[in-house]
């Protein structure tokens, strides 16, 4: 497998806090890789440098072999397509719109736009929203509405922050299944940041921890969640022995 | 706009362009042009403040560049009218490529500070350097028409409304103008879709500060002589972005409706409120602000597809979106 993106020593401060400190990861093509970690561990930190929002203080990010620089709308055009954590939908446009926005980065047609952001709004099974405004959503559906404009991008690399977060179990599970199936649109790695441990160990090849913006873990997800380190990372340091 | 949207319009134009068979008095026909130039000036207003959603208070700038453009090149340089015309809308978009690089840093009031600001340098400017701008005293602006100017300016005036109408319409049907609408809703979303904001913002001021510079050098030419507090004044930038925020900021027929009201109510009350216009227009953009922040077009376009009976189908024919 090779790698699509490569962090090599990556490095972050806001102030004095080290959001990200020292992270080198890959991500591999045909791999869905996820990023788990305590609040404030630094996932969406990590998420903002990779898509070219925010620049690292130190280090390279590469993709597909190049650098990248901080630059968003260029990453997002080289294939690194992105979700919001917190949903970012452009309210008074229909949802229709919001995903031909996505489309656009691949036509000026203004037809074969709206024709992409069908095809991937039926695949989220959303085309009964598609002509509502996005304004008056629930989260749910927006959530999926990020995933959709994302898509719509044709990414090689999609980041996936918090998308099932917050979802009832069934819709969550439901939401998982069709994350496994982003191959099929031409995804070459899915990388997503996730709270809901269910839906990683159902979906994650390979799983990464982050505490305190460094990178404390990495392997299968059945065996990460087992390993002293991460259980302290989450519940304290009494609870490892407990529990390991 | 579909075929028939665009036959619809081509009526619209060709009707406005025979009321000079019906109207003679070259004083009805001044208000017409008023109203008509001002619609034509939101238009070029609402792609960055509209669309964009970027709050422009110093569209005075380009308008005061086109007025000086056209008089200065003819009067200092003695270069022929319609040269002076076209170069006065050139240095107006250079001025917007230079605003835009610097503005477009700021965000929210920021950006509408810094426009106000950048009017305002210019109007001082303008006032000091009496050898290109004649100073307060003023300067001659050639006549753009011969012949009969009240028909002919308004005529102007029509086709220049219908200018700003159409390039609106094309571009809020083409990519560019779901890229403004973009950045209007979430900067950061747009980003992520691959739009490079910066320079479609400054494309959009671009194209609305060469429009504003024509209507302003049709402005001056029909006064026939300008001074600094007149073109520069802020008081234009306000008019400019009233009478888009009033008829509907980021709608198609929200400026021409805005600059029907607001041109033919300054008309009846100008008698009674003289100076008192300054208050007036503060208090509108206030209440427009608080009240009625999509405008009167958008207000209403709103309420008819949110009105009960017929299956609602929201959303497929809003003004406020291409």
């Amino acid at each position: 497998m090779t790698a699509l993106l490569r962090l090599d020593h990556v490095s972050k401060r806001f102030g004095g806090l080290r959001a990200t400190n020292d992270v080198s990861l890959e991500v591999r093509s045909g791999e869905t890789l996820f990023i788990v970690g305590p609040n404030g561990a630094g996932k969406t930190t990590l998420f903002n440098l990779i898509s070219g929002f925010l620049a690292p203080d130190a280090g390279v990010i590469e993709f597909s072999g190049r650098a990248l620089a901080a630059r968003p709308h260029i990453a997002a055009r080289l294939g690194i397509g992105r979700t919001f954590q917190i949903v970012k939908p452009l309210r008074n446009l229909t949802v229709l719109e919001n995903v031909m926005l996505g489309a656009f980065l691949h036509t000026r047609r203004s037809s074969e736009a709206a024709a992409r952001a069908r095809e991937v709004l039926a695949f989220l099974q959303m085309e009964a929203v598609a002509d509502l405004p996005a304004s008056g959503l629930p989260l749910a559906t927006l959530k999926r509405l990020e995933i959709a404009r994302a898509l719509a991008t044709r990414p090689k690399l999609i980041l996936l922050d918090e998308v099932v977060a917050g979802l009832p179990t069934s819709e969550a599970l439901a939401l998982a299944a069709l994350l496994q199936r982003l191959p099929e649109w031409g995804v070459a790695a899915v990388a997503g940041v996730e709270h809901v441990m269910q839906v990683v160990m159902k979906i994650a090849h390979r799983v990464i921890v982050l505490d305190r913006g460094a990178l404390i873990a990495e392997g299968k997800p059945a065996d990460v969640v087992r390993r002293p380190e991460v259980i302290e990372a989450y519940l304290g340091a009494k609870y490892k022995d407990v529990i390991g | 706009m579909t075929r028939h949207r665009a036959l619809i319009a081509a009526g619209v134009v060709a009707a406005c362009l025979m009321v000079p068979l019906v109207i003679h008095k070259d004083y009805q026909l001044s208000i017409l042009f008023r109203i008509f130039l001002f619609a034509g000036l939101g238009l070029a207003w609402n792609l960055v403040g509209g669309y964009a959603g970027q709050l422009s208070l110093g569209h005075a700038a380009f308008f005061g560049i086109g007025a000086y453009g056209l008089s200065a090149f003819h009067d200092r340089l003695h270069l022929p009218v319609g040269l002076a015309l076209v170069l006065g809308v050139l240095t107006a978009v250079g001025a917007a490529v230079l605003i835009g690089r610097v503005a477009f840093r700021l965000r929210g009031p920021y950006f509408a500070l810094a426009t106000i600001a950048f009017a305002e340098v210019l109007r001082l400017s303008a006032k000091n350097l009496q050898s290109i701008t004649g100073g307060d005293v003023g300067i001659e602006v050639p006549g753009l028409f011969g012949g009969d100017p009240g028909r002919w300016f308004y005529w102007a005036s029509v086709g220049f409304a219908a200018l700003a109408f159409a390039i609106t319409a094309l571009i809020t049907r083409a990519r560019f103008g779901y890229s403004l609408l973009a950045i209007r809703e979430d900067e950061d979303t747009a980003l992520a879709c691959g739009i490079d904001t910066t320079r479609t913002k400054l494309y959009a001021l671009v194209i609305s500060a060469a429009l504003t510079a024509l209507g302003g050098a049709l402005w001056a030419s029909l006064y026939l002589y300008i001074v600094p507090d007149q073109v520069l004044a802020i008081d234009i930038s306000n008019e400019i972005a009233i009478v888009a925020m009033l008829g509907g900021a980021g709608t198609l027929l929200g400026p021409i409706v805005g600059a029907v009201l607001l041109e033919t109510a300054s008309e009846l009350f100008k008698n009674v409120f003289k100076e008192a216009h300054l208050v007036i227009y503060g208090v509108l953009i206030v209440i427009v602000v608080l009240f009625m922040p999509e405008g009167i077009v958008g207000t209403v376009t709103e309420r008819w597809r949110h009105r009960p009976k017929h299956g609602t189908k929201p959303g497929t024919k809003h003004e406020t979106k291409p």
